[in-house]
């Protein structure tokens, strides 16, 4: 579903070189929910971008869907993320002049849909957070948990595989992250692929799986304990 | 993708309304200024009956005394002795029409108490010159070749005079008087467009003269000669000439009559053989201590000379042209700052999905609106502009002309409207490039985790 082999990132500038990435070697499955947690710096939200297509790499391959974007151009990583990803970002970025109608509507308009469709689909995702009788209102109107729901609403509104998810809770307190989680996990059961990079132990024990990033180096925990049952065998 | 596009440039540009304002004054100010510059020198590049002005010669001959200085154009010529020009209309030139002019004035009057005496200015002339410049008559027509030769009496008004003495009817007929004469009326002129008012050579903008009479009348009535008189040194106060002395005048080496002859190109060199023969021929009488030179000068050539000489268009228009930079330039930084301080949305929607080519195309459409906007405003500035210039040309000229005189060289005619337009976007557009190609490579990463 995912898959990264030997994929690494290097930052430049004309006087240093930054590894953010080294030789990553991972694969997600389809409808896992995958935690990525690491200390700051440590490379996760540079693993969240070359995941989501927002950056470009220097070496090896990444296969997204089983189809390799090393070597695609500028519209076709667009259309591809638009098409496959839904994005969930820790400050939300929701455009604080829209409504949440139109807000939904962004990545939609992106990929073609007509008004009808994007109509359906703006209410449906709406329905999914349970904000569909707020859809007039502005985000400055919502508290913190509502407006990751838009958030969430816009992610998914496309009906993405997979939904990349950047700290979602990282903005919010107990009880609205506690929303949000159960909104993830839903979302997820019916299907979706998750990826989530957070710094809460807590929230990242809920997912299947936990990959951990330190220094730019992947330890994927569940290939881990794979290997040692392997050899104990 | 178009209308959404449009829709989101349309909301940017209410996004703070305030940048977009000053961003339409300063193209609109600059534009205006610039369009007003642009037209009065349009205007003043406009050649009189365009379709014959290469025909139209003006003709020189250089019977000037041996010490005088060279002459490089025809600025720097003379024109022509009254008995030269009495020669030129004698030549045996088949098809060339000939014309010659110069200025008087007088008063004229009608019987009716009620119309007061108006000071005009006359050109006395011959029937050629309305043939020749193709003058366009609303009643009757120019006199004939009798009228020339017999000294008649007859009078052709200009559209303006008509309407003052006789309200605008059909005055052909009737009579006026100039000064004490009376004279009959035998045609009046319609409105006569001159970009430039050529036939006297004054080259000012402005409409034709108040009258038109027989240069034999002229003469014969002994009306003042409003003209230089460029005389050999042996002439003593040639000041004298313009209301004495017509029989010394007339035989005098002073020359100051314009003259000028329609010469089609196949007549051309035959006119400039006979030219050359006829100052040979008075060389033999001793005249012509000069080499034989002559000058004919068609109505284009005589404007690029004098447009060269003027100058302050050209100057002005250097001006305007820096002015209009200078304003584009602080568009073009307010158009940056404000695309600037949306990267952040633009690496959203790039991160959701947004070609660069969409986000290319509405920032496109956000600048040739603005530069729409601005063209409107600039014809605006323009018409305001134009209509400042009107009252400093009046000033200038001390009010001697009249702003329906100099009104058709200061205004905007469709041609130059649209060039407004175009000027206005695509100036926009290719300062504008800048701005767009930054914001169109935010990169969709940049900006996602700032809060």
């Amino acid at each position: 579903m995912l898959k990264m082999e030997n994929v690494s990132k290097i930052y430049r500038t004309n006087l240093i070189e930054t590894h953010a990435l080294r030789k990553v070697d991972l694969h997600i499955g389809a409808g896992e929910f995958v935690s990525v947690t690491g200390p700051s710096g440590s490379g996760k939200t540079t693993f969240l971008n070359l995941a989501g297509l927002l950056e470009t790499f220097e070496e090896g391959d990444f296969y997204l869907d089983g189809q390799n974007v090393k070597g695609l151009n500028d519209n076709q990583l667009s259309e591809l993320r638009n098409e496959k990803i839904g994005f969930i970002f820790q400050s939300f970025n929701l455009l604080q002049e829209l409504p949440l109608f139109d807000n939904v509507d962004v990545p939609l308009r992106y990929r073609g849909f007509n008004a009808k469709e994007r109509k359906d689909r703006i209410e449906n995702a709406l329905e999914i957070v349970g904000l569909s009788s707020r859809m007039q209102h502005l985000p400055t109107q919502l508290s913190g948990g509502q407006q990751q729901r838009v958030a969430i609403a816009r992610a998914i509104a496309g009906q993405p595989k997979f939904l990349l998810a950047d700290e979602p809770t990282g903005n919010l307190d107990s009880l609205m992250a506690q929303q949000v989680m159960e909104l993830l996990e839903k979302i997820n059961q019916q299907g979706t692929t998750i990826i989530m990079v957070t710094h809460d132990d807590q929230l990242a024990r809920r997912a299947h799986r936990n990959i951990q990033i330190f220094d730019g180096q992947v330890s994927d925990l569940a290939q881990d304990q794979t290997d040692v049952l392997i050899k104990s065998e | 993708m178009f209308a959404y596009n449009l829709k989101l440039a349309f909301k940017s540009l209410n996004d703070r309304p305030s940048l977009t304002i000053l961003m339409v004054a300063a193209i609109a100010v600059g534009l205006g200024l610039f369009m007003t510059m642009l037209t009065l020198s349009h205007q003043a590049g406009k050649i009189p009956m365009p379709h014959i002005s290469k025909q139209i010669h003006l003709v020189q001959l250089d019977n000037r005394e041996v010490t005088a200085d060279e002459a490089e154009n025809f600025n720097q010529m003379v024109d022509l002795t009254y008995q030269d020009t009495q020669n030129l209309l004698k030549l045996p030139s088949a098809g060339v029409e000939q014309t010659l002019a110069w200025n008087t004035n007088g008063i004229l009057n009608v019987e009716e108490q009620e119309i007061q005496p108006q000071r005009s200015s006359v050109v006395a002339t011959n029937q050629a010159f309305f043939t020749m410049f193709e003058v366009p008559f609303l009643y009757g027509e120019g006199w004939d070749s009798d009228a020339d030769q017999f000294s008649q009496a007859v009078i052709v008004l200009s559209k303006k005079s008509n309407d003052y003495l006789f309200g605008g009817i059909n005055s052909v007929g009737k009579q006026v008087r100039l000064n004490t004469h009376v004279l009959t009326v035998i045609g009046v002129l319609d409105d006569w467009f001159l970009a430039r008012k050529f036939y006297d050579r004054s080259y000012y903008q402005a409409w034709p003269d108040q009258a038109f009479i027989p240069s034999n009348f002229a003469f014969d009535s002994d009306l003042p000669r409003n003209a230089r008189f460029d005389c050999w040194s042996t002439t003593t106060n040639p000041g004298k000439f313009r209301t004495n002395y017509l029989t010394e005048l007339k035989t005098s080496e002073c020359a100051w009559i314009t003259f000028w002859a329609k010469l089609p190109n196949h007549n051309l060199e035959d006119y400039k053989t006979q030219l050359g023969q006829y100052i040979d021929s008075q060389k033999r009488l001793g005249r012509f201590p000069r080499e034989n030179q002559y000058f004919l000068t068609n109505i284009n050539d005589q404007l690029e000379v004098i447009s060269n000489m003027i100058g302050r268009e050209q100057m002005l228009g250097v001006i305007s042209y820096m002015f209009f930079a200078v304003c584009l330039i602080n568009a073009v930084s307010i158009l940056l700052a404000k695309f600037m301080r949306r990267t952040k949305e633009v690496s959203l929607r790039r991160a959701l999905g947004a070609k660069k080519r969409t986000i290319l195309q509405q920032h496109l459409i956000e600048v040739v609106f603005i530069g729409i906007i601005g063209g409107l405003f600039g014809i605006l500035f323009s018409y305001i502009g134009l209509q400042a210039m009107l009252r400093v040309s009046l000033y200038a000229s001390d009010y001697v002309r009249t702003a329906a005189d100099l009104m058709p060289y200061h205004q905007m005619d469709w041609e130059m409207i649209m060039m407004a337009f175009t000027v206005s976007v695509s100036c926009t557009l290719l300062v504008g490039l800048y701005p767009i190609w930054r914001i169109c490579n935010v990169s969709p990463a940049s900006q996602l985790k700032a809060q």
